[in-house]
């Protein structure tokens, strides 16, 4: 266990030492994306806290205490829970599969009691723990060309199919987009990718055709052609692009965004507040919004290259990538460049069970950024240090 | 530890794919962005005029203000048809998801809607997407503001106030007014290529007869529109003041006829039917035109029940017919008057005396006069008088058909007016041109046909107004009056111009004396039931008795069913000296025109007399000193009241 020569041994497990390793910039950039979607909230809310601008704040404040308390777990305790945690996600899911509720034409959730999940969400960070895991132990060879990379393609690709089965086709989405980067990043042969894009784009039109619910083929249709039917399906599309485009440079001002205010942007407080954002506080505000993101995507992918375990870095890289897709995917759906899938923007969406995945996903990062200098064993037990 | 822990080649290779791949995963998600950031820019800055001006579409909306309906008044300013204020609750169907569960959310505010559930589905399915259709109409205060209050939690629900027509008089104008009813598809294609959007607000009515539909375009006015800031659900949210383009409100049009009048008349017929028309002989303007029965033109306005309608439309005496324009009678003995003239201008003398010994042979056919008796030697104005037939078949053909044709025609009778409103029948008094026209295989008029065409009988028919305007000819003496029916559209008067009629002066006055003697000598057919009792005014008339139905008997003219009866007719004027007022009864199956059309003529007469200030001067002359306060306390002295300054005429009994 090689530690820095430069601290004393014990030094670093120290709690206030740690604390001081936090990456606190990072923290501000993720508390100022939360602070303007309370803001929107606020303003979309009727210049009102209730019912959302507050809630909004106090499950930040809640996340953001537990963000900062997994930053100081050890890193060895995340390796080691990595497979766990993925296990049960899937068995939840399958779960599900089996006694879930259907709530609005889809088996997504799972109530126990008067507690109820759903576990697509957990699975979004449990597989880039799995995976980070999977790619910590494997070789370079392993990870590039290799029959053994049949595992990790599994460990995708069952909860995929799983949850795309619900059906929840934009989580699914993310899951796979997620996993797929992490293989990518993890050192994917470029044939591979090459091979993968070519018979992706030859099977998604059969997809579409053949596979979707019609809901979800109208979706990609009136995607593809919004102006056919203003007053049904493209009506968000169409909506929040009026809404965002009459924002015009330095927006409408707050409270004021008639699109947003009068009802006629859908989902304005969570998939589409976006667009709100956008109507009330013009270009200006956009462009502000798509800076912080870009500038938390930057930090963590920059904590990730810190990393001196191939665990942490992945871990990293993973959680970045799923909130890299969440910003990117839900930017192109509110304007008009993909088709309507119901993915929220981070922190700046009304929602809490999104935000906590992203806060403790982020936990993680922090994590690594904190316990950087951590090297990690290969295959030996967790427990087996401590001898 | 035996074996390393850590392989730093694989290691340093492991890291530094990473980090290239990293780098790569960081370019593309900045790309992602970048592309984002220049969408946006390009919806916000380059496209951002168009969206703005989507933007304020979907704000704001445009709101029809319906204009107030022109007032239609009498001539002295009553109003015949108004608006009144409605309440009303509104259903947008196109902002409903689930018409039951509106229903019956309506159904807790307002509990009528439970009763009217049927009828409003099937209207909800008929009506246009963006026709609003009426939940409820008329409510009171209380209901209307509790709708109001609950309106906005309910989706596509609106209550509104706005105007509705209301007829003041019920069924005395229902024909010569008409009525306004709810928009056919009919009306809207007559509208042509632009229909007026205002066609299909729920509130609008549009003109369905007479002058309602005449005047429909100087009634209706401009709509207005309202300037409406709504949310997505099409709830108004706020309204822009400076939005707002106030209707322009229809034009008021003033009747010539006198509401007082008019309505008395249908108050004399009671429950008999027939017409009565009244017009001023010098100006031509009429007075009262009254069709009996009558309905009541304000159950049109929201709509009449189908059972209601039937009933209306299979009543035998024909409420919903207009008899003073629209139905025409066998004029009867009113005619004589006409043939009179028509002798006269044949050149026969006034004084030259007919024998009647109560019947006429012609042929091989006997004519009656209604006197079995006869009449004994009669002159032309004892041939009016005693309303003699004998006198007439036996000169009748010394005028020869078709003098009395051209007579007629100069006096009104058979011809079409250019009155304002529409559904005159011509009528038709017959010459030998007609029958060569009409009957092909009998072209040849035959002298006995002139026996009955002269007293009014065989093909002759006119309308009830051709009888008013003939007689205000007759009483006028100079000029060929024309009727009409309005007085004023907007502030605009109508003013005529009349030509002379080309009948010598003189002849007509042997008429009027002949008219004079029907009503105010003992024996004159009319005398009993021409008393006016209003001093030296006097009435001049004729009856008239026209045949329905050809008898089996001739001497025994009854029948016991109504529809076969005959029509009582009469025709008159008043002021005898100085005429002022012509009025034609005709009462459909009224059996006879002295005994019963003639009381009808007389109060109606009386109304418009004692209404008219020269003759209110005429009637109240000075009296002792001690009545004239009570006399001048009443402006208008009762019938009954008024004295009878000429001891020797008897009191009509």
């Amino acid at each position: 266990m090689a530690e820095s020569a430069m601290t004393r041994r014990g030094e670093r497990e120290r709690y206030d030492v740690k604390l001081l390793q936090v990456d606190w910039g990072f923290a501000l950039v993720l508390s100022l994306i939360a602070g303007i979607g309370a803001l929107v909230l606020y303003s979309v809310g009727g210049m009102s806290w209730e019912p959302w601008a507050y809630n909004h704040l106090l499950r930040f404040g809640l996340c953001f205490v537990l963000m900062i308390a997994l930053s100081l777990v050890d890193l060895r305790w995340w390796l080691q829970l990595c497979y766990p945690i993925y296990a049960v996600s899937l068995l939840l899911l399958v779960a599900v599969e089996l006694f879930g509720d259907v709530r609005m034409g889809a088996q997504r959730w799972l109530s126990i009691g008067s507690f109820s999940m759903q576990p697509s969400e957990f699975m979004k960070l449990a597989i880039v723990m799995a995976l980070a895991r999977w790619y910590h132990e494997a070789g370079v060879k392993d990870a590039t060309l290799s029959w053994k990379l049949i595992i990790p393609l599994s460990m995708i690709m069952v909860p995929v199919l799983l949850v795309a089965h619900q059906p929840d086709l934009g989580t699914a989405m993310l899951i796979l987009l997620t996993g797929v980067t992490v293989m990518i990043v993890a050192g994917l042969d470029w044939r591979i990718i090459g091979a993968a894009a070519a018979a992706g784009a030859v099977a998604i039109p059969f997809f579409v055709i053949f596979v979707m619910h019609d809901y979800q083929r109208d979706r990609v249709l009136t995607f593809l052609n919004p102006e056919a039917d203003p007053s049904g399906a493209g009506y968000h599309i169409l909506q929040s692009k009026i809404a965002m485009g009459s924002g015009g440079l330095l927006g409408k001002g707050l409270g004021l965004g008639s699109q947003s205010q009068l009802n006629f942007l859908p989902e304005k407080h969570t998939d589409f507040i976006l667009a709100a954002v956008c109507e009330e506080l013009g270009f200006v505000g956009g462009f502000t919004v798509f800076a912080l993101y870009g500038l938390a995507v930057y930090m963590a992918l920059r904590i990730a290259t810190l990393s001196h375990s191939h665990f942490g870095r992945l871990a990293a890289a993973g959680t970045t990538a799923t909130f890299a897709l969440y910003v990117l995917i839900n930017g192109a759906m509110v304007m008009g460049l993909a088709p309507v899938v119901g993915v929220p923007q981070p922190l700046l969406s009304y929602g809490g069970s999104v935000m906590m995945t992203v806060m403790i996903g982020f936990g993680l990062v922090m994590g690594v950024k904190v316990h950087r200098y951590q090297e990690l064993p290969r295959s030996q037990s967790f427990f087996a240090q401590f001898e | 530890m035996s074996e390393p822990s850590i392989f730093f080649e694989d290691v340093n290779e492991k890291q530094g794919t990473f980090h290239r791949r990293i780098f790569l995963m960081g370019g593309v998600t900045a790309l992602g962005i970048f592309a984002l950031v220049g969408q946006l820019g390009l919806l916000q800055i380059v496209q951002g005029g168009k969206y703005k001006k989507l933007s304020a579409a979907n704000q704001f909306n445009f709101r029809i203000l319906p204009p107030p309906r022109g007032q239609i008044l009498d001539r002295n300013g009553n109003v015949i048809a108004g608006n009144r204020p409605s309440f009303r609750v509104l259903l947008i169907r196109n902002e409903i998801e689930d018409l039951d569960q509106t229903l019956d959310q309506i159904s807790y505010v307002l509990p009528q809607t439970e009763a009217n559930r049927r009828r409003i589905v099937r209207d909800v399915s008929q009506s246009q997407r963006f026709v609003p259709t009426v939940v409820a109409s008329d409510l009171s205060w209380e209901d209307f503001s509790r709708v109001n209050l609950y309106a906005s939690e309910i989706p596509g629900v609106q209550a509104v106030m706005d105007e509705i027509r209301v007829y003041h008089y019920g069924g005395a104008f229902a024909h010569v007014v008409g009525y306004v009813s709810k928009v056919s598809e009919k009306d809207v294609k007559a509208e042509g290529e632009n229909p007026d959007s205002l066609l299909l607000h729920p509130s609008f009515r549009i003109g369905k007869q007479g002058v309602e539909k005449a005047f429909e375009k100087q009634l209706r006015g401009v709509s207005g529109a309202q300037k409406i800031e709504v949310n997505a659900r099409g709830n108004i949210v706020a309204e822009d003041p400076n939005g707002t383009k106030p209707p322009t409100p229809g034009e008021d049009i003033t009747l010539t006829l006198d509401a007082e009048i008019q309505a008395r008349a249908l108050e004399v017929f009671e429950q008999d039917s027939g017409a009565a028309v009244m017009l001023d002989i010098h100006t031509g303007e009429i007075l009262c035109m009254t069709s009996a029965p009558a309905f009541d033109p304000n159950l049109f306005v929201s709509g009449i029940s189908s059972k209601a309608y039937r009933l209306l439309a299979d009543y035998e005496r024909l409420p919903l017919l207009d008899k003073a324009i629209g139905s025409t009678f066998a004029p009867g003995s009113t005619f004589k008057m006409n043939t009179v003239l028509a002798l006269l201008a044949a050149g026969v003398s006034d004084t030259e005396r007919v024998n009647c010994p109560g019947s006429y042979r012609f042929g091989n056919r006997t004519f009656y006069c209604h006197k079995k008796s006869g009449h004994g030697p009669v002159d032309m104005r004892h041939a009016i008088k005693y309303s003699c037939d004998v006198y007439f078949y036996h000169m009748c053909n010394r005028a020869g058909v078709d003098r009395i044709h051209d007579t007629a025609h100069k006096l009104g009778l058979g011809e079409l007016f250019d009155l304002e409103i529409s559904g005159q029948k011509k009528g038709l008094v017959p010459s030998t041109a007609y029958k060569r026209e009409a009957f092909k295989k009998d072209p040849k008029w035959h002298p006995g046909e002139t026996l009955s065409v002269a007293i009014g009988q065989g093909y002759t028919h006119v309308s009830a107004l051709q009888l008013a305007v003939y007689t205000a000819r007759i009483a006028n003496g100079n000029r060929a009056i024309t009727p009409h029916l309005i007085k004023k559209v907007g502030a605009v008067d109508t003013d005529f111009d009349f030509k002379p009629i080309d009948i010598p002066p003189e002849h007509l006055q042997v008429v009027r004396d002949g008219m004079y003697m029907v009503s105010n000598d003992a024996d004159g057919t009319a005398y009993r039931n021409s008393q006016l009792n209003l001093g030296d005014i006097k009435l001049c008339g004729k009856t008239g008795t026209a045949q329905v139905h050809s008898y089996d008997n001739a001497k025994t003219r009854k029948a016991s069913i109504w529809k076969f009866k005959d029509h009582g007719l009469f025709v008159c004027y008043a002021p005898a000296d100085n005429p002022k007022y012509a009025l034609a009864v005709v009462l459909e199956h009224g059996v006879g025109g002295a005994a019963f059309a003639a009381p009808k003529a007389r109060e109606i007469m009386k109304v418009a007399l004692l209404k008219d200030p020269a003759m209110q001067a005429r009637i109240v002359r000075p009296v002792p000193v001690e009545d004239a306060a009570a006399a001048s306390a009443e402006a208008l002295p009762d019938i009954t009241d008024v004295p009878n300054p000429d001891p020797t005429i008897p009191p009509a009994d």
